[in-house]
């Protein structure tokens, strides 16, 4: 239903998006995740076709960008959406599901985004969180395929921010495809059931947020050893990912920790105060990162 | 698409303080500056400077608020997002351009009828019952195609550069077209390039009627070329932009 072909958006001498294929499926929750100037607000207006590209076709429903957003099949909430001013939150939804071809009741609209207490307020005169929630109002005011949110919570404080996701669940489970850019890890792990990794206009990584975590080495092993450290029998555990050695302490990823574990103990020796613990996205996202960043991320990057 | 016509109108009249401004200050205008003039006809025409500057002070009052007004708000809107985010909802493209010209005709109206009510308490303006009406009708659908102009400027130019840019060619247009001053007292080389200027078509809707005749068919065909190349320029900018403004 969404997809991207081979797409590139330069900016002068900055590339933006590089050779970019992507594919979205119905019903998916895809969070879009990197670091500030990895390419996803970029990915996301070629996407709605408020840019278009230098190469590669973007195609969302079989059609255009444009044509798709005429037949009202798609509601985005911009990062960089402003709200028109010198009129009332009521009257700006009311618009908004006017012009969508198949609208809620403005009632509904207020209730999913939380403004029917400031339905009466001018736009003008909201806080960040509250226009934010305008904003989702404005993406949600008819029965959409596919919403498209550019960092949605930003501006927003915690309890607004988990109403937020909330809201955002209750569309995923009317059957409607969610794609997210963030940078906080911890919502794409929570709300996504997939997880795209962007990084330098590229997809780094593209799975469920467990996924992820496997491909960076998903668990952190962490004992002290007694006798002198032999480091050439350590490097050859296993699915390790990385060793660290600091006086008598080693810090150990791995992908799969049972596995490395128990060649530890098959080379006789004895590990104390082990740990196994989860490694959060955020880890695995730092070290697919660098991983990339270590190694030349385009063919053009590695001819120079 | 009515919905938003309806929302800029609203929002139009919100506006107090550019509603009062742009209200008062063609009548005013006017009164200045044919308060003092006599009834004697200008050099080359049928009519005095009473009747001349009813019209033209009526068009170009009309125009500065349309024009100016539009441009400036278009381009702060688009510098805010608000039309990156309208472009993402179902709205045609001569919907939002549509939508532009209400807005500024609400406050045209308002000042067009103002000159007209100053010119004939003050300057004791008589005519017909027709030629008023034809003269407000024609004056306020005129002031759509600056108001087209006005949406286009705001989409060509950024930010800083709309004002002057949308200064320069009111100005031009309002001079060239012979709303400041009867083109008869101007070189004929001025008067023959005003010819086929919207402002002179618009301001002769008026003056045709003034005195006695029907418009001519030329001046409205005129503004209505003008109307369709501004209005279908502007609807074609607002689906272009792609620009991060």
């Amino acid at each position: 239903m969404v997809s991207f072909q081979g797409v590139s958006k330069s900016y002068g001498a900055v590339r933006a998006v590089a050779d970019l294929h992507l594919e979205l499926h119905p019903g998916e929750t895809v969070a879009l995740l990197g670091p500030n100037g990895a390419g996803k607000s970029s990915t996301l207006d070629l996407l709605l076709g408020l840019r278009t590209a230098d190469t590669g076709t973007v195609s969302l429903f079989g059609t255009t960008p444009q044509r798709a957003i005429e037949q009202g099949k798609v509601g985005a909430m911009l990062q960089s959406g402003g709200l028109m001013e010198g009129v009332k939150v009521k009257e700006l939804v009311g618009l908004a599901r006017d012009l969508h071809p198949r609208g809620y009741p403005l009632d509904r609209i207020l209730a999913t985004a939380g403004i029917t207490e400031i339905a009466d307020r001018m736009v003008g005169k909201l806080s960040g969180g509250q226009e934010q929630r305008v904003r989702f109002a404005l993406a949600t005011a008819g029965a959409n395929d596919l919403i498209v949110l550019d960092e949605p919570t930003t501006g927003m404080d915690v309890s607004a921010r988990q109403t937020f996701w909330g809201a955002m669940r209750r569309q995923a489970q009317e059957g409607r495809t969610v794609l997210f850019a963030t940078h906080y890890l911890e919502e794409a792990d929570e709300i996504a059931d997939r997880v795209i990794v962007l990084h330098r206009g590229r997809v780094l990584a593209d799975g469920t947020s467990a996924e992820i975590k496997a491909r960076a080495g998903a668990r952190r092993v962490t004992f002290d050893l007694d006798e002198p450290i032999d480091r050439g029998a350590l490097e050859a555990l296993p699915l390790l990912t990385s060793l660290e050695v600091s006086g008598r302490t080693v810090r150990i990823q791995s992908q799969d920790a049972d596995a490395t574990v128990h060649a530890l103990y098959g080379l006789g020796l004895y590990p104390r105060n082990l740990e196994v613990a989860g490694l959060g996205l955020e880890q695995a996202f730092i070290a697919i990162t660098t991983a990339s960043d270590a190694t030349p991320a385009t063919a053009e990057e590695a001819a120079r | 698409m009515t919905t938003l016509i309806k929302l800029e109108i609203v929002r139009a009249l919100r506006n107090k303080k550019f509603m009062f401004f742009s209200v008062i200050y063609p009548p005013a205008l006017y009164l200045i500056i044919a308060g003092g003039a006599d009834s004697k006809p200008i050099p080359g025409m049928k009519l005095d400077m009473g009747l001349y500057y009813m019209v033209s002070m009526a068009a170009f009052g009309a125009m500065t608020a349309v024009l100016l007004g539009n441009s400036e708000r278009i381009a702060k809107e688009r510098e805010q997002g608000w039309v990156r985010q309208l472009r993402l909802t179902a709205l045609p493209g001569r919907g939002y351009v549509a939508a532009k010209i209400g807005a500024a005709a609400t406050v045209s109206l308002p000042s067009i009828l103002l000159v007209m009510i100053a010119a004939a308490a003050v300057k004791g303006v008589r005519l017909e019952a027709w030629q008023w009406l034809s003269i407000a009708a024609g004056t306020w659908l005129g002031s759509f195609v600056f108001a087209a102009l006005g949406v286009a400027i705001g989409y060509l130019a950024t930010g800083d550069a709309v004002r002057p840019i949308s200064m320069l060619c009111f100005f031009a247009l309002a001079f060239l077209g012979g709303l400041w001053m009867p083109l008869t007292i101007l070189p004929q080389w001025v008067q023959n390039i005003a010819e086929w200027l919207p402002t002179h078509a618009y301001a002769a809707l008026g003056t045709a009627v003034e005195g006695g005749s029907a418009p001519h068919v030329k001046d409205m065909g005129i503004l209505l070329g003008y109307l369709i190349l501004f209005a279908g320029g502007a609807a074609w900018l607002y689906r272009k932009d792609t620009r991060k403004a």
